[in-house]
């Protein structure tokens, strides 16, 4: 039995992490460790395996990168614009309310999860605003910072031929921004899973943060160590499409070459293109549209299956009510 | 303002750029060691630009250089006077000045070739003609087969090219340059000097030149004008009469042009007496200067 493929190659892109999986898998056939807590590496793949086989693992996967893509979605949304514009025009509101927001980003996430599940319910709802609230706050940091510290001399050379603030601000500060704002959306998207798991955890009826408490319920040890390693696999997947979207955004920054030397050719390394951005992009657009059509079934599942307990409840053979388990 | 006099709109004249009694005061706010007082950084500039003329300000750091050329790129406003250019006045900045600064000031996200390109997408000037103007301008600088290189994989020198290139691409009239070839290198900064007389004679365009070297001055203008700091008047225009094409090789080496270099160091020696109370007030104008605001 083997992994995927592509999977495989990014397990294994760095010796540390296979001696880390050679361990996981001696380490409790050795006895070293007690295999019931913590089962060999074979048993959870092979544990992996019967989810992907039913399907139960792609549904979850796929809520949870639909949550997690939604939430950062919509900070963006919220963020982008307000950065730029506490970071451009309102510098003086952007310094009044600086403590103000400084501190509401401060506020545990996980100390507002009970809040939103008690403004928005046990929904799709409270799950996403606490993803947005959380990857809120570094989007709009860093673009406030971003925004603000453009070379003035590159401003005042644009301002010389008399641009539009329109002109100014899509072809001056925000390319100019861009890779400065990345970085805020990395921080955030980092955060993203850490607190998604929590939410799922405390009141979800679908997800691989339901899918790891749901196993912790039941005793179901491998299935516990299957959920994380996919909630690992995840979090990478997404930082990774970020890092590809920025260095295609961003290839004018010429990072990799120490000393340019003028005249030098530089077309045998490989360059990113605005292309490879879109292909980034439209991957994430696809998760938002998949995710919200499995979501939407999911949920009209839940409720038609209310009275009755629901499919995939029934196959890890939990109680029907075990979408608020945790609560 | 109250107390400012009016004036006109537009006014007769030959000339290609007009600056007449320029002033600009800068009011500075209380400090801990200092009362707020006012800081006079022009104090009634008057200066004529001929059209095609190539025109160098020379003076010391703080004496207001600066401020003027922002004045006439019309990104600050005098206090009272006013720039008139073909004898309308400077309201606001256009495209019919280009500007070129000290920092290069390229957009890194750009090529050589976009960042060329910028004014005339900013004129809307369509694509295709787009392209061959730039390819002229890039040519004109001698950054041929540099056209898709973005700015990190230039050098100094070649940066300032592009940013003259970028200048020159939108067709300005009068072409405006700050300090432009003070972060180079001497050897760069030298055969810069002849590739911009070489241009400014190709181009036929109007220059006015800021630069605090005296050399440089006097190598490239028709004529000098010499500023001096406290508050920033203009002491002297002084006409170079050194025959062009000038060369750095031999131009540099002539008698006159050592005559002429000793002549204008006097000038700025003997600044008026006032102004060496003043000296250590000198950078709090570089401090205020209306564009670090941009």
């Amino acid at each position: 039995m083997r992994l995927p493929a592509a999977v495989n190659s990014l397990l294994l892109r760095s010796s540390g992490v296979l001696i880390f999986l050679i361990l996981w898998e001696t380490a409790p056939r050795l006895a070293w460790v007690d295999p019931y807590f913590v089962p060999p590496l074979s048993i959870v793949v092979r544990e992996i395996w019967l989810l992907l086989e039913t399907g139960d693992l792609s549904r979850h996967l796929l809520v949870s990168s639909w949550r997690a893509v939604t939430g950062l979605s919509l900070a963006l949304v919220v963020a982008l614009p307000l950065g730029i514009i506490l970071g451009r025009w309102l510098t003086g509101l952007a310094s009044a309310l600086e403590p103000l927001l400084r501190l509401l980003s401060q506020i545990n996430p996980f100390a507002m999860l009970p809040l939103f599940l008690l403004f928005f319910g046990i929904g799709e709802t409270a799950k996403v605003a606490v993803v947005t609230w959380v990857t809120l706050w570094p989007i709009l940091f860093y673009t406030i910072i971003a925004t603000r510290t453009v070379d003035p001399l590159q401003i005042k050379s644009a301002a010389a031929l008399g641009v539009s603030r329109s002109e100014m601000l899509c072809k001056v500060i925000l390319p100019a921004a861009v890779p400065t704002i990345f970085i805020g959306i990395r921080i955030g998207a980092s955060l993203t899973f850490f607190i998604l798991i929590a939410a799922e955890m405390l009141g979800a009826g679908s997800g691989l943060g339901w899918l790891v408490h749901n196993s912790a319920m039941n005793y179901l040890i491998p299935r516990i160590y299957a959920g994380a390693t996919f909630i690992v696999l995840l979090g990478f997947l997404l930082n990774r499409l970020l890092l590809y979207i920025e260095a295609s955004l961003s290839i004018w920054q010429g990072s990799q070459s120490g000393s340019p030397v003028a005249g030098q050719s530089r077309a045998s390394s490989w360059r990113p293109d605005r292309g490879s951005a879109v292909a980034g992009t439209a991957i994430l657009v696809l998760v938002l549209i998949l995710g919200a059509l499995e979501v939407r079934r999911l949920n009209q599942e839940a409720l038609a299956g209310a009275s009755s307990s629901s499919s995939h409840a029934k196959h890890f053979g939990t109680p029907a009510d075990s979408s608020d388990g945790g609560l | 303002m109250a107390g400012v006099v009016d004036v006109p709109q537009q006014i007769q004249t030959d000339a290609k750029i007009v600056v007449k009694a320029i002033t600009s005061v800068f009011h500075l706010k209380k400090t801990r060691t200092e009362p707020a007082r006012e800081f006079i950084a022009l104090k009634e500039i008057n200066l004529e630009v001929k059209k095609g003329e190539f025109l160098v300000l020379v003076g010391p750091s703080g004496c207001g250089k600066s401020t003027l050329l922002d004045i006439l790129t019309g990104l600050a406003q005098p206090t009272s006077g006013a720039v008139y250019i073909d004898g309308n006045k400077v309201t606001g900045p256009a495209l019919d000045r280009g500007i070129v600064l000290q920092g290069y000031a390229l957009f890194p996200w750009r090529t050589v070739r976009q960042n060329v390109e910028f004014g005339l997408e900013i004129k809307k000037v369509p694509k295709r003609e787009r392209r061959a103007i730039s390819d002229n301008f890039i040519h004109l600088v001698g950054l041929d087969g540099f056209a898709d290189r973005f700015p990190h994989e230039l050098s100094g020198g070649m940066k300032q090219r592009v940013a003259i290139a970028r200048a020159l691409a939108y067709d300005p009239e009068v072409l405006l340059m700050d300090e432009p070839f003070a972060a180079v290198d001497a050897q760069t900064r030298e055969s810069l000097q002849d590739e911009l007389l070489r241009i400014w004679e190709a181009t036929g365009k109007t220059i006015l030149f800021v630069t605090h070297s005296i050399e440089e001055a006097v190598f490239l203008g028709d004529r000098v004008a010499v500023l001096t700091p406290n508050p920033g008047t203009l002491r002297e225009i002084v006409k170079i009469d050194l025959p062009r094409p000038r060369h750095n090789s031999d131009t540099r080496s002539s008698a006159e042009f050592g005559w002429i270099r000793r002549k204008i160091w006097e000038l700025l020696q003997n600044a008026p007496h006032e102004s060496r109370h003043h000296l250590n007030a000198v950078p709090v104008a570089e401090a205020i200067s209306p564009t670090a605001s941009l």
